[in-house]
């Protein structure tokens, strides 16, 4: 009798396990496996940037199941749009992973949309390489789940001030930066590390897809700065640099670092007519300088889109995709955790380069004397300077002015 | 600022006399039994600039209250409001700097007009059909769109006039065709709540609109170019200041009031065509059936107007209105598809503070409005926030009309079945 209630036991035991590791590999090759894909694809998000990370995470999607999917599944790359806005990051977080199922997420462009949804996608253990949210807190909060390909946002300060502080004869700097988790601690630091070179700054905010800058233009021209820095993105950045053209102290009147999202130099041009010698901050190598991967990536993405650039947020949509994919294989599947450890030994070969995650859970970044931020954060990202020179140029074409590993040109001081 | 003390001290004052003088001098009209619709506002307003003695007074003698005692009393209080803040913040470019002062103003008279501009359509709108149109923001943000898509891809190289006045007549007809499509229930007898009918339909059309464009378009942002460049000239070329001093992309006035080109462009045109709106309305047979029914309908009917041919043609005419200050802005700032947000919401303030039905209150109000989002954007000291508070602007007005003068500035109580007088 008890023999028998001993095999009833194990029968029952091995029944259970045998479907709980039948569940597992449902689980492991439950086809297609879903990606996230966060970009802003509605006002007042940056609707140039999200677009051009739909684009190429939906290039990486192609690229992957052209090779043979991921644990002999395609993937799918379900897109989100984020509106640039923190409760709808939230929201859209959620739907990603209750509704949409999906195993983890890429992409997301606008820092307080990363700040705003990692917390969530932490606490539900879903997995985030976020491409092109650069606030420092959204890696040095340490979350389990939360990995990031693009820079530091005070590693991307650092390379405009530093850059500022070589332009000639500048003593006062006119900042405009977005009141957003973005723009806050880049203007600060911006205006920090000016000063600390000896050079003046007045900050003034704006509200995320501010139109019309009359009123600040004028408080801007009473300052009598010597450069003006945008810490704005999307169009409102094209407002502010061609009605400050307008107004007389535009790229053509004085050194000018204009947004972000002038790399989208179809965009740009048509927005900003008056934005020749514009200076941008571009993440990334120069394309003649791009990896095999890059390269191949550059060449679909401009016959998909019909641009003649690339920018750089696109090549980190597309390669936080492809770091998923590749640490999902290495998994062996598709649980948090697993992806996590895979994340945190991978080395990838992506279109920035080679892609890493030095610390983390196994390796804290105080072990080599660094700052929280370092957390799940590649350390690698090229930062440089470009300017337009001609009306009508690619950025793809414009010169790299700023650092001098990188540089292509002298900058143009318009004003000197 | 230095000695914010002195500021908020003002503030405090005017704000407890202020109220004062409304609460009392209402019941003091009340009492008396005379007319209490404008005593609120100027009590407070003679609260506000002369404390207990401008209270006394109007309660002593209880005067008609006319546009030119508020007029006078609001004065006083924007200039204690000035002195305080002069004395906490004499550094302050609002106070120090008088170049910094004409170019905000000028800055402020300018966006004014074409907010004014584009509220007059909304105005017209509710002063004939009763209905305050949700669809406005759309119909500016189809003006720019269209104007964009005539002359730079349907018709790359057309004048951007033929662009505009295409724009004009294709957001005249689309208006015309809404109305006769969907606002005639309202006017048939077909439907219980007519009102608010009228405001869930132009919230649908302004959702299609909307994400029609979208989808049509995409959301990435456009822009036309100048319509027109000035001329590079210095004029008188020895004098010192220079009296216009002229690039393409902007106007300078006596080395002082800078305008940029496509603002100043947009205003005029403005101007213009109120004037050509104030024409057809006063000098036309189809203006005056038109302000006949925004007075009495049926009246109107007894003199052989059709009412409903007008409630067409103020909504074509509303519609057109919004999107030509579109067609206007679109060289001035980059075109989304959800650009008309913020320019309707501050045409409802405008319609509000003007009074609703009332087209010389609408561009008032547009000028005010104006002039406050360029004071608060000029004065505030800290660049960190001022800017940041724009749309807060006009949300104070908005909130101190309601409260000290409902019907707005010209606006009158409505008579039965009349919405307004134009």
């Amino acid at each position: 009798m008890k023999q028998k209630k001993m095999t009833t036991r194990f029968l029952a035991s091995a029944s259970l396990l045998v479907l709980a590791t039948g569940a597992a590999q449902a689980q492991a090759v439950s086809c297609p496996i879903k990606l996230g894909g966060l970009a802003p694809l509605s006002a007042p998000g940056t609707v140039v940037g999200g677009e051009a990370m739909r684009d190429a995470m939906k290039i990486a999607e192609a690229d992957i199941n052209a090779a043979g999917g991921v644990l002999g599944c395609d993937i799918e790359v379900v897109i989100a749009d984020t509106e640039g806005l923190p409760e709808k990051a939230v929201a859209v977080m959620e739907k990603l992973i209750t509704q949409d199922g999906v195993v983890a997420v890429g992409g997301g462009y606008h820092s307080s949309v990363g700040v705003a949804s990692k917390g969530v996608a932490d606490a539900r253990g879903m997995p985030v390489v976020f491409a092109e949210t650069w606030n420092d807190t959204i890696t040095s909060d340490k979350h389990k789940f939360v990995f990031r390909i693009a820079p530091l946002s005070s590693w991307a300060s650092a390379t405009i001030w530093q850059f500022a502080l070589t332009v000639p004869g500048v003593k006062k700097v006119a900042i405009l930066t977005e009141n957003t988790d973005y723009g806050i601690p880049a203007s600060q630091e911006t205006a920090a590390g000016l000063t600390s070179g000896g050079i003046d700054s007045a900050v003034f905010s704006v509200d995320i897809g501010t139109q019309d800058y009359a009123g600040i233009i004028e408080r801007i021209k009473a300052e009598a700065p010597d450069m003006i820095i945008t810490l704005v993105t999307g169009e409102a950045a094209y407002n502010f640099t061609q009605q400050a053209a307008d107004a007389g102290i535009g790229p053509l009147d004085l050194p000018f670092v204009t947004g972000q999202d002038a790399l989208e130099s179809g965009a740009y041009w048509r927005n900003v007519p008056d934005g020749k010698h514009a200076f941008v901050q571009r993440i990334g190598v120069p394309e003649n300088l791009f990896t095999e991967k890059g390269k191949a990536f550059a060449a679909a993405y401009k016959a998909k889109t019909g641009k003649a650039d690339v920018e750089s947020y696109a090549m980190e949509a597309y390669d936080s995709i492809a770091i998923l994919a590749q640490a999902i294989t290495e998994a062996g599947g598709t649980g948090g955790e697993a992806i996590v450890e895979a994340l945190e030994n991978i080395s990838h070969d992506g279109t920035l380069g080679r892609i890493y995650f030095p610390y983390g859970t196994k390796k804290e970044p105080s072990a080599d004397g660094k700052g929280d931020e370092w957390w799940h954060q590649w350390p690698d990202p090229a930062l440089t300077m470009i300017q337009f020179s001609e009306e009508g140029q690619s950025s793809s074409d414009a010169a790299i002015v700023y650092p001098d590993a990188y540089k292509t040109a002298e900058p143009i001081f318009v004003n000197q | 600022m230095e000695t914010p003390i002195f500021f908020w001290g003002v503030v405090l004052w005017m704000t407890l006399w202020g109220i004062a003088g409304s609460l009392l001098l209402h019941r003091r009209y009340v009492a008396r039994d005379m007319d209490p619709s404008n005593a609120t506002l100027a009590g407070a307003l003679a609260g506000a600039a002369l404390g207990p003695l401008g209270i006394g007074a109007l309660w002593a003698r209880t005067p008609k209250i006319s546009g030119y005692l508020t007029g006078a009393l609001a004065l006083i209080c924007l200039a204690l409001l000035a002195l305080g803040f002069r004395l906490a913040d004499p550094a302050n470019s609002c106070v120090a700097n008088g170049a910094f002062v004409a170019s905000q103003i000028s800055n402020g008279i300018i966006i004014g007009v074409i907010y004014g501009f584009m509220a007059l359509g909304l105005t017209l709108i509710f002063s004939i059909l009763g209905v305050v149109s949700f669809a406005h923001g759309e119909f500016y943000m189809v003006g720019g769109m269209l104007v964009y898509y005539i002359t730079k891809v349907w018709f790359p190289d057309m004048p951007p006039l033929i662009g505009i006045l295409g724009a004009c007549g294709i957001t005249f007809l689309l208006g015309a065709a809404f109305e006769r499509l969907m606002l005639t229930p309202m006017y048939s007898g077909k439907i219980d709540r007519p009102v608010e009918y009228g405001i869930l339909v132009t919230f649908g059309l302004a959702f299609t609109l909307q994400y029609l464009v979208q989808a049509l378009h995409g959301a990435s942002p456009v822009k036309m170019p100048r319509y027109i460049d000035f001329p590079t000239i210095t004029w008188p070329a020895e004098a010192d200041p220079v009296w216009i001093k002229a690039s393409r992309g902007n106007l300078e006035l006596f080395e002082t009031i800078s305008i940029s080109n496509p603002r100043f462009v947009a205003a005029v045109t403005c101007v213009l065509v109120l004037f050509a709106l104030l024409f057809l309305l006063y000098r036309t047979w189809t203006g005056r059936a038109m302000r006949a029914v925004s007075q009495d309908r049926e009246a109107a009917a007894i003199a052989g107007i059709n009412p409903d041919r007008m409630n067409m043609l103020a909504f074509a005419l509303g519609g057109m209105i919004a999107a030509l200050a579109g067609a206007l802005l679109v060289q001035a700032f980059s075109w989304l598809p959800q650009v008309g947000a913020i320019p309707a919401l501050r045409s409802f303030v405008i319609v509000v503070l003007g009074g609703l039905g009332s087209l010389p209150g609408a561009f008032v109000g547009g000028i005010i409005v104006g002039l406050v989002e360029a004071a608060g954007t000029g004065c505030i000291p800290d660049p960190q926030k001022a800017a940041s508070y724009i749309p807060a602007y006009g949300m104070v007005v908005l909130t101190l009309t309601l409260l000290l003068r409902p019907t707005g500035l010209f606006g009158r109580r409505f008579a039965g079945g009349a919405h307004g007088k134009l």
